[in-house]
């Protein structure tokens, strides 16, 4: 651990200053092109958070769409293949379109180079590469979706996708298929990026925690994406011969096929991908609470080593989503007991957040109410997933509400917290300005508030019963409905007050210093905010651990409150 | 109906009484840590808040990296709790898979959008929303084609599967549910303890109007339930559609009418076999040419029909032809098997020579096997 590790090679010491790479990033070219065919990092950064803003967007109007519905035990607004089609639509644009790139594309791109210390990632070229497949991927998933979209819902089981749809299955299952490609392009790089370009003195102790949960996410990335592919290639491949009239039976039944085959391929990838999700925003809470409360974090190792304990056993557990579809007793077991070792390092994150507190000097700017939000609602959601790795208890609340609030608690309360607390606190070292104090403040909290509201109640509902995708219900059901849905419409205000001063930021901000949080990490440390193309003048050479906050000192060795 | 939901559901069956003992178990012990945690948090933040507000920058605070024991405590103690979940869970989920050996079985095929139940005594019902006007009528007093009618404390099996895609059988009265998957059989059992009317959902999504695959089930006393099974009470008082079914015999009964309808009769028969005899053969151990045997169980007996070529008796020849979903319905294959289940020594009917092929019957020529002149046991 505390060997340092000296190479020149990946962030390359410039001794002559290069006129080219020394002016803000934001600044080297301002033609469409500059950005179009930019290879900085943190450019395509930005071409991430513009698009990711844009899909979020998308995604929540469709969950607007959901909640309106549900409003009425028959269905407010929309008929039941609109719905069906809605759903799955929001389910595909929130996974596909906003988790899974979401962290990693903004922030594993533009931060995690300048917290090794490099110049740019190891690869710049695949690095827009990733960008552009992402698009192309994208592009085709919302073209099925706007030309008829899909009804399958966004775990496109067979032989329903294969057989009963009336969707534009293939070409939505092509598109998210091209998206896999840019995870694996963005996972690579940044794997590459943290083994080879950190600069002298930045070892694997002294790496920022958000650093470790972008590798371990980068891991799963790298090895469960492929088998996403052969699932979505075989489901494609029995889609499209069924159209064509000569069917090539692989999932189902009546062609000899095994839909539970797709089952289990489905969430080889689909359960590390919730790792996927939510490992980043991990590593962003380690990174706010310890600037905000001016601690180290506590346990250094063991946060950094269960993200990369919860990427290898996230991969032996995929077969919890799958209790009662028909797989063996054995199997179940097997299953169960796995799942309840994967909970352990979650649940070991949570303890040493909390006592990184401990007699520290907290401040509550809005990433720290959305650092603190996501512990308190990550909790929830990951506590409740106790009940559904439980076999006995999973038997009754799987495929209800009980599963959607479970899951939106931990994706939704954990990566979207996380993701803006990331937006919050990066903000000034990205654009160079500050956005509102106060309003940031009453936007993080409408939006705690908010969630809490719209999936609370939906634990209750599944506990009784109300399955998931119902357009229309018993009405008994329809009290929690319309709560769910009021939560929505605070949550639907929050977004709307955070889009409107971020933007105000630009005009109206006042210029933020280097370093406005007097944080530690490399990243504060180039002299100008937003950073120079390259980065940093001079090669930084690290000298201390990433959260000497008790100590007052960055990690090369500066007073962190020097503004 | 507000109170209905903000009220606990109803427990009626006994995998409830032990899922809802286990999930108050675990929300006990989330509860405690869970408020632990926040407790931890909220009083860390009030009590060590910066004492300058908003003011950021250096600020004297202890350099605490860590503690070895702490780690070891909060790794060790969640998952002891988190194994006791587990075998909790387990216990239950191994009651889900035995029922007991009497409980007679009931069959549910889904199917896009509708629940068909049969009943070894041969009453069916068909459950699901009209799906003509469901938008007045689901959620509100919904107009059900059907209902599942269950005996109170006595154990039933049911056993299901699906003629399109996945759907999942589901009861929250009874904590249970099973997905029901195409080209297989699934099986759990309810035992419910509490007379009255729950809920049945299709909890796996299956389409357009999977929200409509829905029904009820009402829990009777015994009398009553016999009397439903023989036809003479319905749960609506007779009003209702498909209720109170006219019998028309056994499964048993209705399976053996397609046993000499499909023309099975034609080779399982006793006066001139060409194919093994099916008579008490359930449950026996059934050796085959390529040297392997197995018990004849449900899950044989159904292969045996739907592709006879997986497994050839020693001693007979591979003629029998595949009987797929488009000649025998999962429903009729159902019958079939639980006639042949029911098949007693000399049960079997008397062929005539003269058998004219009923309408409807497979018309493809039989392939004329080595055996075609009675190829009996060697």
């Amino acid at each position: 651990m505390s060997t340092t590790i000296e190479h020149e090679t990946g962030a390359p010491h410039h001794a002559e200053p290069h006129a080219a790479g020394h002016v803000s990033y934001l600044k080297d070219g301002y033609s469409i092109w500059s950005w179009l065919f930019t290879v900085d990092h943190k450019r395509i950064g930005i071409l991430y958070l513009i698009m990711l803003t844009l899909f979020f967007a998308v995604g929540g109007a469709l969950a607007g769409l959901v909640r309106l519905n549900l409003i009425t035990p028959s269905g407010m607004i929309l008929e039941n293949d609109q719905y069906n089609k809605t759903f799955t639509a929001h389910g595909v644009v929130m996974l596909f379109l906003f988790l899974i790139p979401s962290i990693p594309g903004v922030f594993g791109n533009f931060f995690v180079p300048i917290m090794v210390g490099a110049k740019d990632m190891a690869f710049p070229k695949l690095n827009i590469a990733s960008w552009y497949v992402w698009m192309l991927g994208a592009g085709f998933a919302v073209l099925a979706l706007l030309t008829g979209g899909l009804d399958t819902g966004w775990t496109l089981y067979p032989p329903y996708s294969t057989r009963s749809s009336h969707g534009n299955v293939v070409t939505g299952v092509f598109g998210v298929f091209i998206t896999g490609f840019s995870s694996i392009m963005t996972g690579l790089n940044i794997i590459v990026t943290i083994h080879r370009m950190r600069a002298p003195g930045m070892t694997w102790g002294r790496l920022p925690l958000f650093c470790w949960a972008m590798y371990a996410t980068s891991l799963i990335q790298l090895l469960a994406t492929p088998v996403l592919a052969i699932a979505l290639l075989l489901l494609m491949i029995e889609s499209a011969s069924n159209a064509l009239g000569v069917p090539v039976g692989i999932f189902d039944p009546a062609l000899d096929g095994d839909p539970v085959l797709f089952q289990h391929l489905f969430w080889f990838y689909s359960h590390p991908a919730v790792y996927i999700m939510i490992l980043p925003g991990m590593g962003v809470v380690s990174e706010l609470l310890t600037c905000f409360s001016r601690k180290n974090i506590f346990g250094y190792t063991a946060v950094a080593w269960s993200s990369v304990g919860i990427a290898i056993v996230g991969f032996l557990v995929w077969a919890h989503h799958m209790f009662v579809a028909g797989i063996s007793y054995y199997a179940a077991l097997l299953f169960s007991l796995l799942s309840m070792f994967v909970a352990v390092p979650s649940a070991i994150k949570v303890f040493n957040w909390v006592s990184t507190l401990y007699r520290g000097a907290i401040s509550f700017q809005a990433p720290m109410i959305f650092g603190l939000g996501f512990i308190v609602l990550f909790t929830i959601g990951g506590l409740t997933g106790l009940y559904l790795a439980t076999l006995g208890s999973d038997i009754h609340l799987h495929d209800t509400y009980f599963i959607v609030a479970h899951f939106h608690f931990v994706m939704v309360g954990g990566m979207v917290l996380a993701y803006l607390g990331a937006v919050h606190y990066w903000w000034p070292k990205m654009f160079g300005v500050m956005y509102s104090d106060f309003w940031s403040r009453i936007g993080a909290v409408l939006i705690i508030t908010g969630y809490t509201l719209t999936f609370m109640p939906q634990f209750w509902l599944g506990y009784h019963g109300m399955p998931r995708r119902y357009p229309n219900y018993p009405a008994q059901f329809q009290f929690l409905n319309v709560m769910s849905t009021a939560g929505y419409t605070v949550q639907l205000a929050g977004f709307l007050l955070i889009h409107t001063y971020l933007i105000l930021s630009f005009f109206t901000g006042k210029k933020a210093g280097p370093n406005p949080w007097a944080a530690t990490g490399l990243e504060w440390a180039p002299t100008e905010s937003p950073p120079i193309t390259h980065n940093f003048d001079t090669t930084p050479r690290v000298v201390a651990g990433p959260y000497e906050y008790s100590l007052n000192l960055t990690q090369t060795g500066e007073k962190a409150d020097v503004r | 109906m507000i109170l209905q939901t903000t009220m606990l559901p109803p427990q009626a069956s006994e995998i409830a009484w032990h899922v809802d003992n286990l999930i108050w178990f675990i929300s006990a012990v989330c509860g405690i840590t869970g408020l632990g945690v926040y407790g931890a948090l909220l009083y860390f933040c009030i009590v060590y808040r910066r004492k300058v507000p908003n003011q950021l920058g250096y600020a004297p605070t202890p350099r605490i990296l860590g503690s070895h024991k702490m780690e070891l405590a909060w790794t060790v103690i969640p998952l002891v709790l988190f194994l006791g979940f587990f075998a909790w869970g387990a216990w239950i989920y191994n009651m889900c898979f035995h029922e007991p050996p009497d409980a007679p079985e009931i069959y549910i095929v889904g199917k896009q959008w509708m629940w068909k139940i049969q009943y070894p005594e041969g009453q069916r019902v068909i459950l699901g929303q009209n799906s003509l006007d469901y938008s007045k009528t689901v959620g509100g007093e919904g107009y059900f084609e059907g209902v599942m009618v269950l005996p109170v404390n006595r154990p039933v099996k049911i056993i299901t599967t699906s003629e399109d895609v996945i759907h999942d059988f589901g009861i929250p009265a009874f904590r249970q549910k099973i997905d029901v998957v195409p080209g297989r059989y699934t099986s759990t059992w309810y035992l419910p303890t509490k007379t009255g009317t729950y809920d049945v959902f299709c909890d796996q999504y299956c389409g357009t109007n999977h929200s409509l695959m829905v029904g009820k089930v009402v829990v009777v006393d015994g009398d009553t339930y016999t009397k439903w099974l023989a036809g003479t009470w319905s749960p609506d008082g007779g009003q209702g559609h498909g209720n109170r079914n006219a019998v028309d015999g056994s499964m048993a009964h209705q399976g053996r009418q397609l046993f000499m309808k499909l023309n099975c009769i034609q080779c399982h028969n006793t006066q001139n076999p060409r194919a093994p005899v099916l008579e008490e053969i359930f449950g026996t151990r059934r050796q085959f040419k390529d040297g392997t045997s197995v018990i004849a169980d449900d899950e044989y007996l159904r292969e045996s029909i739907r592709k006879p070529r997986a497994k050839v008796r020693e001693g007979w020849e591979a003629i029998m032809p595949h009987f797929g979903t488009d000649k025998v319905s999962p429903e009729d294959l159902n019958k079939v098997v639980a006639y042949i289940k029911s098949l007693k020594k000399g049960d079997t009917p008397v062929r005539t020579e003269d058998w004219v092929p009923p309408v409807g019957a497979p018309t493809e020529e039989r392939p004329q096997g080595k055996s075609s002149e009675g190829g009996g046991p060697k």
